[in-house]
């Protein structure tokens, strides 16, 4: 099997501190890439962020991070993941609740 | 192009390798429709209806494709 | 309704297209993340459900997220399709190569969970390989009526079907698919027409993929949004111009009451507004009404052309998106746990 490359690197030209980074993540598009970019300006820590993809042939997205207060954009990137997740659960639930009501019209489609 | 054909289609003999059999190349006439034996260097003619045009027939072997 | 969640829609123009429900946008308003606040506000509500399509609304989340379910569901939630043909006769009128195309295209009944992913490299095995026979040799029908051009009367077998093709069951899929046994979905897709002393005969290998791959693999047939419509009805519509305004939009959208001429917007109908702007090309309605479109409100339709149910496709797509999170943060939490001295991973460039 050949090596598979690290699903999220650190771009060059990031702080020490790591307040201000550019995160590359491997095999995502802006299926990820835009959501991520919504959750992480949900965080009034965040600066700045903004994502892209650089070019069509390569299968990577950067995502720009930039922190007030000197805080880790690490951080914030790991708890905006968490948080799309609490929100991505919450919308399953709401749709499986809705589903099992049963409160909706059913109909026959032919193929 | 996708297609790979799994056997190259040369006929000259490789080392280690027994010359192929030679099968009886069998064509069909372009008029007619008769089929027809044509060994090397006789002259391609139906001996049904004396046509000088003959398909080929199809390759008895399997052919691979990708479904895209 | 909150003005603030309206997308305008004028003659030429939209307006307020962007979100802005971030922390710092409005002076002394909280926006920030707040997960409570999301599910008091969150409404998601199946409206209508066939054997193939479901329409539903999932209100109050951003256009990225609802765009990002809608991806994954076309992208990538896996289907198994077929993508190796091996000819061992084809004598029809169309090429093996488009014959080959067009076999891949066809949706089988395979349930995904069921197979695994084979990889480049990986040999062909009856956890990921699933092998169908397709024969079919077309004939003179002998008691056909004479004077008949119907070729259905006239042959047997003229038309190579989906429903022809044969499962060859391997290792332990008798087993594993015995209670839906792999086929196609529609058995009334047509291949190929044939006439008689043409045959077909090839072997089949379908396998799992996604629709990033190649679009045979999307299981929907189309997975599309779009935002509710909002029409707001500015000044009472003349009585004399009732009629006319209704028919500017779509049938059910605008009440008239057949007594007193008052207009009215149907609350439950306004969704089946195409927001034409018909209305805003009559200089009479000039500013009678403006129209809009609410920015979190978004009218799913999903029909599924697979395996699936329609109503199964979010929850799947649900389960991918959650899965890149995990996957990305145990990268990122990796990144965050490399021990100082070894220095940050950088990347090229």
């Amino acid at each position: 099997m050949a090596e598979l490359p690290p699903k999220v690197t650190i771009m060059k030209g990031a702080t020490p501190d790591l307040s201000a980074a550019t995160y590359q993540i491997h095999d995502e598009t802006h299926t990820i890439g835009n959501a991520l970019r919504w959750m992480l300006m949900k965080n009034p820590k965040v600066e700045f962020c903004g994502y892209s993809a650089p070019h069509p042939s390569e299968n990577v997205i950067n995502v720009r991070i930039q922190m007030y207060d000197n805080l880790s954009s690490l951080s914030a990137l790991i708890t905006a993941l968490s948080d799309l997740d609490d929100l991505a659960v919450t919308i399953e639930e709401k749709y499986v609740a809705s589903l099992n009501s049963g409160n909706y019209e059913r109909w026959d489609e032919r193929s | 192009m996708d297609q790979q054909n799994t056997n190259s289609n040369n006929n000259q003999p490789r080392a280690g390798f027994a010359p192929p059999v030679r099968e009886i190349m069998e064509y069909s006439c372009a008029d007619c429709g008769a089929t027809n034996e044509i060994k090397s260097r006789e002259p391609i003619r139906c001996r049904e209806c004396g046509h000088r045009i003959m398909y080929k027939k199809r390759t008895k072997r399997m052919v691979q494709f990708e479904a895209r | 309704m909150d003005a603030r969640r309206l997308v305008g829609i004028h003659a030429e123009r939209v307006t307020d297209v962007s979100s802005r429900d971030f922390p710092g946008h409005y002076p002394d308003e909280d926006h920030s993340w707040n997960l409570k606040k999301f599910r008091k506000n969150l409404t998601v509500q199946v409206r209508r459900v066939s054997q193939r399509s479901i329409d539903f609304d999932l209100v109050g989340v951003d256009a990225s997220i609802a765009n990002a379910f809608r991806r994954i569901i076309i992208a990538e939630v896996p289907t198994i399709c077929i993508e190796h043909v091996y000819v061992y006769n084809n004598t029809s009128v169309i090429v093996d190569e488009i014959l080959a195309q067009r076999i891949g295209l066809i949706p089988l009944n395979i349930d995904p969970k069921k197979m695994e992913m084979k990889e480049a490299d990986d040999e062909s095995t009856d956890r990921n390989t699933m092998v169908f026979e397709l024969a079919l040799e077309c004939t003179r029908k002998k008691d056909a009526p004479k004077d008949t051009t119907d070729p259905a009367l006239l042959y047997e077998n003229h038309e190579l079907l989906s429903g022809h093709l044969v499962w060859t069951p391997a290792g332990e899929q008798n087993e594993v698919f015995r209670d839906k046994p792999p086929a196609p979905t529609n058995p009334n897709i047509v291949i190929a027409k044939l006439r008689p002393g043409q045959g077909i005969q090839m072997t089949l290998h379908a396998v799992k993929g996604f629709g990033k791959d190649h679009a045979k693999f999307n299981p929907a047939a189309t997975a599309s949004y779009r935002l509710l419509p909002h029409i707001t009805i500015k000044k009472p519509i003349p009585v004399h111009l009732a009629e006319k305004f209704q028919k500017c939009f779509s049938p059910g959208v605008i009440r008239v009451d057949p007594r007193t001429k008052a207009v009215s917007v149907d609350e439950e109908n306004k969704r089946r507004d195409t927001v034409s702007r018909e209305v805003l090309r009559h200089p009479e309605f000039d500013g009678y009404v403006e129209l809009s479109r609410v920015r979190d409100f978004f009218l799913f339709n999903i029909e599924s052309e697979s395996a699936y149910l329609p109503q199964e496709l979010l929850p799947e797509a649900i389960s991918v998106f959650r899965g890149k999170l995990s996957s990305i943060r145990r990268a990122a939490q990796a990144l965050l746990e490399a021990p100082a001295d070894e220095d940050v991973v950088m990347g090229d460039s």
